[in-house]
């Protein structure tokens, strides 16, 4: 019997290029994306599979030490690592985008010294301006153009009104996901998150989606287990692609809430469905994943500013799930060289600070040997909240 | 930092001193200035987007990037990257932005006012910051994160920044125009409302027009330094550098200095005289400079190494005719994009995809006929360095010209050995030589 829910997930989680291989057997193209800001339903639309890229922990990187310096992010360095040793090899191709320097940069370098058929870089305003969305959405018509010629279709309104639709379903589905892990004990761990996204993020939408339903399912029929109370901790950073680190943070803790790109974040809020479809991807590309990349103006004082309401402006969506998921601590975890979400952490510190939940911050290296210090820095920032 | 003794051996253009000093006359005009109650912004440095917008408004504009070089320079950035460590600031942020995280820290604690410890009078509080997305996550995060001690609005400006082969596509190049002016706009806008005044639009034109010209006889200065033997040195450059890149002082004024440098420069080409008493190697130099260690090259030059280009991103964009664009907005961001904008096209024939300042390298080393590239990747600063390894790789590929890569720190003075940057020169004078036999085999022609 084929495997289901959470069992799938994992399954899936271990075989990924082959999954994706499946795909491409099929006649299906499969385009690889390091970054979720790549709007995967113009891929849905013109029936391409989307299958994100991530490094390997486990990997010692080697081919890309020739090409970028060690004082990088080792997340880009691995995934390029894992392109250049032809891991990537079955892909049709890739899609980076300007969500970072590493992104940027690591891109320039990838359709340097690779040879996939289709590379596309996607530029990405810093801003959430006006005329930013308008030139992201201009950069977004530029992308179909490339898709259609690989894909040999045209994108048409139908379609891409129905990959909007599958994928704000997805969200659903992800947010649905997040509610189990409220109830004390959760019904999910953290863990278990981690493997369910990274899975979802290798499938086609509908089969995603279909997982998602199985596996809030099987959690929904779990019993409430009656065990010793253990602290309830949000987890803010840029991403998480490994089970086993969150395992590392979930030893004597329930990681209740993911606010970073291998969680929660990648499916906050939905693609509006009126007006124009590029515009409206733009829109809720740029202005609903809260990654710190993008730079968000205090609009309550435009001439003058006030700390406290800018750090409203740039955090107040984490307000309610600190209430709502009952946070007990915040654990700020970054890979070394993650610059934009570096500069962050004093003011996100102060953030939860007048909030009134403590907060440590840990960074590592992306590399198996980070998980024991890592151990140790959780276990003593337990101790501190109790 | 010590390289032994200071003997002089760079042959220093006169004409880059009134240049240099500019940039002191700047602080100390700024200082006078606020004194008097005129509104100071800090902003990073912007490519002259930004700037002409600012002094046209007759802001006075201090550089926190600038400063945290003149900070490490003075010996004194120390203290403020401790504070900064000590405010929770990630230690391997960029080391400009973690002096200036220290050095807010201690003006928000003596209530405003700038450290008595602050060389060349310290930065004064601003009126309003300016970042930009141009060229690195840093120089906006940074401003942002200022916050916490400056509270004084952020304005970041735009800079789009597609691929070389996307930017080939229908549209791209009108949208990016479309997104700078509009932004602009808004920039223009923001800055009225901010200062209390409105924009002399006259004015603006008139600068704008200057800026241009300013930039295009820079150029001209560096196509002069392709003369064999090279007349003008890095040194000079960078010295030579700030006006037209941050359009200090008087502009009416920077243009005759500029046209003065370039007639010494002519002058010297047409002599035959040379930046170091003897040009044996001819060296390209990537990218920021350690300006805390600035005599290594008079040493370098004792050994027979002229340095005759450099850091691209302080360079002018290749010249434009904007004169049929009226609005000097739109004659801003299209000269402010072209500087990327030209060597993507000719990036593009040339089959390189690894982005522009990858690409300028290679016509740097052909068209000044270098024999080696000096590389100095920044530990704190990923921007200037993530380019390095695949453009060392490609100019040995292509041009069979070799690199030696040096690492250091724009801040950090630790992080940088100069003896040892000597100890290797023999070596690499080797390699440079080696391969100058390889590339007349294989018909280059230097």
């Amino acid at each position: 019997m084929a495997a289901k829910g959470l069992s799938r997930a994992k399954e899936v989680c271990s075989q990924r290029p082959a999954v994706a291989k499946g795909a491409t057997a099929r006649g299906k193209k499969v385009i690889g994306y390091p970054c979720v800001y790549v709007p995967l339903e113009l891929l849905a639309a013109l029936d391409i599979v989307p299958y994100r890229l991530y490094g390997e922990m486990r990997e010692p990187v080697t081919e890309a030490d020739r090409v970028l310096p060690a004082s990088f992010c080792p997340i880009m360095r691995s995934c390029l690592d894992c392109a250049l040793k032809g891991r990537h090899d079955f892909l049709d191709g890739v899609i980076t985008i300007h969500s970072s320097d590493p992104q940027e940069k690591t891109a320039r370098i990838w359709q340097s010294y690779t040879t996939l058929p289709y590379f596309h870089f996607v530029d990405m305003p810093g801003t959430t301006r006006p005329e930013a969305v308008d030139y992201f959405a201009s950069q977004l018509k530029g992308l179909v153009t490339t898709l259609e010629s690989l894909s040999g279709k045209k994108l048409s309104a139908d379609n891409i009104t129905k990959a909007i639709n599958a994928y704000n379903h997805q969200r659903s589905l992800v947010q649905s996901l997040f509610e189990l892990t409220r109830p004390s004990p959760p019904l999910l761990t953290g863990t278990e998150i981690v493997q369910v996204i990274k899975a979802v993020m290798s499938l086609p939408v509908d089969e995603g989606n279909q997982l998602l339903t199985e596996v809030i399912e099987e959690a929904k029929a779990r019993k409430q287990k009656s065990e010793a109370q253990r602290a309830r901790l949000l987890l803010w950073g840029s991403t998480t692609d490994d089970a086993e680190v969150m395992a590392v943070l979930e030893s004597n803790a329930n990681v209740v809430f993911l606010e970073d790109c291998g969680g929660y974040r990648p499916y906050r809020g939905k693609v509006s469905t009126a007006g124009d479809a590029l515009t409206a991807l733009a829109r809720h590309y740029l202005t609903e994943i809260t990654c710190a990349r993008t730079f968000i103006q205090n609009v309550a004082a435009p001439t003058k500013k006030d700390y406290h309401k800018d750090l409203h402006a740039r955090y107040g969506y984490l307000k309610s799930v600190i209430t709502d998921w009952k946070v007990d601590g915040v654990v700020l975890l970054l890979v070394r060289y993650c610059d934009p979400f570096a500069f962050e952490v004093p003011a996100v510190k102060d953030y939860f600070a007048s909030l009134g939940v403590p907060a440590t911050y840990i960074e590592y290296d992306y590399t198996e040997g980070s998980l024991a210090p890592m151990r140790t820095r959780v276990e003593a920032f337990l101790e501190t909240i109790g | 930092m010590s390289t032994g003794e200071k003997k002089r051996v760079i042959n220093r253009v006169k004409a880059m001193y009134p240049l240099r000093a500019k940039v002191d006359e700047s602080y100390l005009r700024s200082q006078e200035a606020i004194k008097a109650g005129k509104p100071t912004v800090w902003a990073m440095l912007n490519f002259c987007y930004g700037d002409p917008i600012l002094k046209a408004m007759d802001i006075e504009v201090v550089y926190p990037e600038n400063y945290g070089a003149a900070l490490a320079a003075a010996g004194v950035a120390r203290g403020y990257l401790d504070r900064a460590d000590a405010e929770g600031f990630p230690t391997h942020l960029c080391g400009y932005s973690r002096a200036n995280f220290g050095y807010a820290a201690r003006l928000m604690e003596l209530g405003g006012e700038p450290p008595p410890e602050a060389p060349m009078g310290g930065m004064p509080k601003p009126l309003f910051l300016l970042s930009s997305v141009a060229v690195c996550d840093a120089r906006y995060k940074w401003f942002q994160a200022l916050g916490r001690y400056l509270d004084v609005p952020v304005w970041t400006l735009e800079a789009p920044l597609p691929g070389i082969r996307e930017f080939q596509l229908e549209g791209c190049y009108e949208e990016m125009v479309k997104l700078s002016v509009s932004h602009l706009r808004d920039f223009v806008t923001f800055v009225e409302k901010a200062v209390g005044r409105k924009m002399d639009w006259d004015r603006l034109d008139e600068i704008v027009n200057l800026m241009m010209e300013i930039n295009r006889v820079s150029h001209e200065v560096n196509e002069l330094r392709k003369a064999k033997p090279c007349p003008m040195h890095s040194r000079d450059f960078w010295s030579a550098m700030p006006p037209a890149l941050f359009l200090l002082g008087d502009l009416k004024e920077s243009l005759q200095l500029y046209k003065n440098l370039y007639d010494e420069v002519a002058e010297r080409v047409e002599n035959g005289i040379s930046a170091i008493p003897e040009e044996k190697y001819r060296l390209v130099f990537a990218e920021l400079p350690p300006w805390h260690s600035l005599d290594l090259f008079d040493r370098l030059a004792e050994r027979g190494w002229n340095f005759v280009i450099e850091s691209f991103g302080y360079h002018p964009p290749p010249p434009v005719d904007l004169s049929h664009v009226k609005d000097p907005l739109e004659r801003i961001a299209r000269y402010s994009l072209q500087r990327m904008v030209a060597n993507y096209r000719d990036a593009l024939q040339k089959n390189v995809v690894a982005g522009a300042d990858v690409y300028i390298y290679l016509k740097y080393v052909s068209e000044w006929k270098c024999d080696g590239a000096f590389l100095h990747p920044l530990v704190s600063c990923r921007s200037a360095s993530t380019h390095l390894p695949h453009l060392a790789n490609i100019l040995m590929e292509r041009l069979k010209v070799p690199s030696l890569i040096v690492e250091g720190d724009i801040v950090d003075l630790r992080l940088f050995n100069p003896q040892d940057a000597l100890q290797r020169t023999e070596p690499f004078e080797e390699a440079m030589e080696h391969y100058r036999r390889v590339r007349r085999e294989l018909g280059f022609d230097w």
